[in-house]
């Protein structure tokens, strides 16, 4: 089969700062944080921990109520943004097409861990002899990519990708590869997690890698790149994409959002928690190898960075191995600053994020990221490795941040490139191998003498370019008021040569 | 709160259904109430009021005869009994 341009057409998002993807986007803009300290009821010992939290989703209103009672929560949280994201590619009404090859793919680290939990203490805490019927169901790891497929009528593939903080960046990338291939038009992607479970958070702290905190601080706790960094913040929620062919795209006359260029994927095979340089710029050279790019083509990483000591460093020390005299020039930052560590779901919602990001020209900051040039100092780096992220101070003092100080990278530059890395390398609990996974994202091609629009205020713009689902096609991005016209420079590599 | 009250509080709570005003021949399928989400209601129901449903009572269809169920389950008998 030939090989095929994938679009990105539809996004949907329930993270800590929203329940939708421009909801939350938006908040990113504006340096919410979505950290709150956590203390789980009915524990048997105190527990108070930061934690990124869906406070504002109502999976009864967002589903139905007698669908939502057939679901765990990481299930309730996929299928939100699923249900966004199919309605924004204007799938929702177009019944009666022929889906039997479309299909879904799915990530999730832990996937029912929430019933598992309520199970363990039915049996064992409460001394039940029976359990609820739908347990085995509710619990899976499949459970929320087979929620899809019924929802959706996916016939073709419907797979779960299991590879800890890599889920749904894995589940992206296979998804990408069927779509590339021809073996499906339409490919559902994404992940979710629901892992604020009691057991779960002691499991975690066990391993001392979350970041402490209390009822003051818990919304700074998150602090990627920064010299203080203590540890990554346990978030849930979930995110999907659309991925569907181009021509096709286009012939519907769907919104395209940005073409998915490239995947890569590697295995540190070292060790189950320490990452690795090299194994990181591995995925990252493969992806780009995979696109047809080079480094200098990229603009933006949104970086995995989940705020521990040794991953943020390593990853820095990888995208200098991987990317050299670029890096300096490149736009980095780290989300997970505003929503904390979805685990398997973070490679989702940091991919949507990242295709807003190239959608819109707005560059999502790292809060507190001021400090964050303490890193190369950190990392033994040298500072150049971040010259190229030009922080801004503001004074924005808001109740819920102890640390007011919301840094935003630069604007991005014409030729957006957009890059995405999803590493599963930081110490977390994998209990597998290390994996790493990279996703890179590039818009689509505009029009002979067009022009790109891009724009770096934090002003409202989603609501022109995330609007309803069924918007006639646009050429390009949409054009924002504000925005600064760039022309954009022409890119040798658009020109790609069929595979 | 009557038994037969709590019940359909519950069936309120978990399904969004008012059975009081449903109409009785609504199908539960085209509320999105399946038979998986029968079998964990039915479940909790017993957990939640300590009763037994009875396992081969059959799976209510309507809204009226989830009604009646409910009605049967609160007055202590399971629906085989009351059948």
């Amino acid at each position: 089969m030939s090989a095929r341009r994938v679009a990105v057409t539809g996004l949907g998002m329930v993270s800590p700062v929203g329940t939708s993807a421009p909801a939350s986007f938006q908040a990113l803009l504006e340096g919410r944080s979505g950290l709150q300290l956590l203390e789980p009821a009915e524990a048997p010992h105190p527990l108070a921990v930061p934690a990124g939290v869906c406070a504002d989703f109502d999976a009864g209103a967002a589903l139905g109520k007698p669908r939502a009672a057939t679901m765990d929560r990481y299930s309730q949280l996929g299928v939100a943004a699923a249900l966004e994201a199919w309605r924004d590619a204007g799938l929702a009404e177009a019944p009666g097409e022929d889906r039997s090859q479309w299909g879904v793919a799915w990530g999730t680290g832990m996937g029912g861990a929430l019933t598992f939990e309520r199970g363990y203490r039915e049996v064992y805490a409460a001394g039940r002899e029976r359990l609820a019927p739908l347990t085995v169901v509710q619990a899976m790891n499949n459970a929320c990519a087979s929620h899809l497929a019924i929802q959706f009528g996916l016939g073709g593939s419907c797979a779960t990708y299991s590879v800890a903080c890599a889920s749904a960046a894995m589940a992206i990338g296979e998804a990408f590869r069927r779509v590339r291939s021809g073996a499906a038009p339409v490919m559902l992607a994404g992940g979710s997690e629901a892992p604020l479970a009691y057991g779960v958070i002691r499991a975690w702290l066990a391993l001392q890698v979350l970041a402490p905190g209390d009822a003051a601080s818990a919304a700074s706790a998150g602090k990627p790149f920064q010299r203080q960094r203590a540890g990554l913040v346990l978030a849930e929620g979930g995110a999907a994409l659309v991925l569907e062919d181009w021509a096709r795209a286009e012939q519907r006359g769907a919104r395209i959002y940005a073409e998915l260029a490239g995947f890569g994927e590697s295995s540190d095979h070292a060790n189950l928690v320490r990452p690795s340089r090299d194994g990181q710029a591995r995925a990252v050279r493969a992806a780009l190898a995979d696109a047809r790019l080079a480094p200098a083509d990229l603009d933006y990483v949104n970086a995995h960075a989940t705020g521990t000591r040794e991953g943020d460093a390593v990853e820095i020390a990888a995208l200098r191995a991987a990317l050299g005299e670029r890096l300096p020039q490149l736009h980095v930052s780290s989300t997970k600053s505003s929503l904390g560590h979805p685990l398997g779901a973070a490679g989702a919602l940091e991919a949507a994020i990242t295709v807003l990001a190239l959608h819109t020209g707005d560059l999502p900051p790292t809060l507190g990221a001021a400090e964050a040039l303490g890193l190369a100092q950190a990392t033994g780096c040298r500072s150049a490795s971040l010259k190229g992220v030009s922080w801004i101070r503001s004074s924005w003092s808001r109740a819920t941040m102890a640390a007011p100080l919301v840094c935003l990278p630069r604007a991005p530059s014409a030729s957006a490139w957009v890059w995405s890395t999803s590493m599963a390398s930081s110490p977390v609990p994998s209990t597998v191998s290390v994996i790493i996974n990279s996703i890179s994202v590039k818009p689509p091609r505009p029009r002979r003498g067009s022009r790109l629009r891009f724009s770096w205020s934090t002003r409202p713009l989603l609501d022109s370019s995330c609007g309803p689902a069924r918007r006639p096609a646009a050429p390009g991005p949409r054009r924002n008021p504000a925005s600064r016209s760039i022309r954009r420079r022409r890119h040798p590599r658009l020109r790609r040569p069929p595979r | 709160m009557s038994q037969a009250a709590l019940a359909y509080r519950f069936i309120e709570e978990r399904l969004g259904i008012d059975l009081k005003s449903a109409d009785a021949a609504t199908e539960l399928a085209t509320l999105g109430v399946d038979s998986l989400t029968l079998l964990e209601l039915m479940f909790e129901i017993e957990e939640k009021l300590g009763v037994n449903v009875g396992e081969n009572t059959p799976p209510p269809r309507t809204c009226g005869e989830l009604a009646q169920l409910m009605e049967r389950v609160a007055a202590g008998k399971t629906a085989v009994d009351g059948a």
